[in-house]
């Protein structure tokens, strides 16, 4: 019997509950987006496989293994077959520092924030060698506007966490749980309405989702930078794009909507409740918008975010000394 | 700096996460059919051959949102600590110094507006 110490044991615990809970959202995630999109155009669905479609999504997935991998001939084959892997490695670092319940969480970063920032910066940089090492000019295309796109909602998203970090004074994602009360009028959301806006309008432009999915924009660009990707290699973007909405809306429901605080009973449903609620949320949005123009697209946020997120940045820090 | 559980932490889960994305790739690699034919592998360009290389010159305008983005997201962080330490300072002091940084980083964005960077030019006059 070999002794591990316990901070390992808990690390190997919540690896692999964390590794189950993307997979199985993955799964959720693609049948929820299928069955919204449908009822919304007035259709059931996917509805063939199982109970109401429900086992489309794990078909869908065998298919996808069982798909041949195809790497397009003149392309550069390593960076080729690391984008994939390096677009979603980073996804699952980011779910280390989320507090999911009260006694829920993995180990206790004080940095939890920054790091959260710093690891979903990864997977531009994936989606760059993707449409560049597939010499193919739709992906060259899709991860030039792909750059431009998440490099400038970068800096609105950074801006409206900032009086988060003021109101709460910590990094700690658990301690910015706290500092919230149960009932929807602790929340943060009441003090920063401009800043929820905001940050929600960024992250449905860094997870490239409709209406602003314009570096996979498939009426213009075919599939935009995972054109070329066959197989598990767009499954894997797939994964990690559905990963990082995960991702988003939790960080958005820790900072804005009280993390686990909920009327009633606190606990990790009240988490999991609000985290969905924000992902259907994002779901109806893109078939309920039309796609924007690109050259709106950056500039909705030079002209109108920037400047409302730098004064809302103000407004707080006045507010907090008054 | 020292190493805590939390470096081998994010160090785990970082290779959990290749791992957890290398495998499907190998399982595909085993059970996937094997096709070859010179077509399969051209690259697609709406069913044609490809004309020429895809490794071209594009528009110059992402390189200006991408120096924009540069000059900012660095100012950015410099934000962070403070804003960490802001509700324990004391007086009205930090709060014009923050003013005054804000102001400094809106003077950027006039700047690139009044060269019209925003209008997406053909050429930008320097």
């Amino acid at each position: 019997m070999i002794n591990l110490p316990l901070p390992l044991i808990q690390i190997l615990i919540g690896l692999i509950g964390i590794l189950a809970f993307v997979g199985l959202n993955g799964l959720v995630l693609v049948y929820l987006e299928r069955k919204i999109a449908g009822h919304i155009q007035r259709r059931p669905g996917p509805f063939e496989v199982g109970p109401h479609g429900i086992l489309q999504p794990l078909a869908d997935a065998v298919k996808l293994v069982g798909k041949q991998l195809i790497t397009p001939k003149g392309a550069d084959s390593v960076l080729y077959w690391a984008a994939p892997i390096i677009s979603f490695a980073p996804a699952i670092v980011c779910f280390l520092p989320l507090p999911f319940g009260p006694k829920l969480t993995n180990i206790d970063i004080n940095v939890g924030l920054v790091l959260i920032l710093a690891f979903t910066g990864l997977n531009v940089l994936a989606l760059c060698l993707a449409g560049w090492s597939s010499q193919n000019k739709w992906s060259l295309l899709g991860a030039a506007r792909d750059i431009s796109q998440s490099v400038a909602y970068e800096i609105p998203l950074l801006l409206s966490v900032l009086p988060i970090m003021m109101l709460s004074g910590s990094l700690n994602l658990y301690e910015i749980s706290t500092s919230q009360g149960a009932w929807p009028w602790q929340w943060h959301i009441i003090y920063q309405p401009l800043g929820f806006f905001i940050f929600f309008i960024c992250i449905l432009a860094e997870t490239n989702r409709a209406p602003f999915d314009l570096p996979e924009a498939e009426s213009e660009l075919t599939a935009g930078f995972h054109t070329e990707y066959s197989g598990m290699g767009f499954g894997l973007f797939f994964l990690a794009e559905y990963s990082y909405m995960i991702v988003a809306c939790a960080m958005a429901s820790i900072l804005f909507l009280g993390g686990f605080n909920g009327p009633i009973v606190s606990g990790w449903w009240w988490f999991l409740f609000k985290v969905y609620a924000l992902l259907i949320v994002m779901i109806w949005l893109r078939w309920t918008y039309p796609r924007v123009r690109f050259d709106q697209l950056l500039n909705i946020c030079w002209k109108w975010l920037i400047p409302l997120s730098l004064i809302n940045l103000l407004v707080t820090a006045l507010f907090i000394k008054l | 700096m020292i190493f805590s559980w939390m470096h081998l932490a994010i160090m785990i889960f970082f290779l959990a996460g290749v791992i957890f994305a290398t495998a499907p790739i190998l399982a595909s690699l085993l059970i996937a059919p094997k096709a070859k034919s010179p077509a399969l592998f051209q690259p697609y360009e709406c069913g044609m051959s490809p004309h020429g290389s895809a490794w071209v010159r594009f528009g110059i305008n992402y390189y200006f949102y991408a120096l924009l983005f540069l000059a900012f997201d660095v100012d950015v962080l410099y934000l962070f600590p403070v804003a960490v330490f802001y509700p324990q300072s004391t007086g009205f002091m930090p709060f014009f110094e923050i003013f005054i940084f804000v102001l400094i980083l809106f003077a950027a964005i006039i700047y690139f507006w009044k060269k019209g960077v925003f209008t997406w030019p053909r050429r930008i006059k320097v």
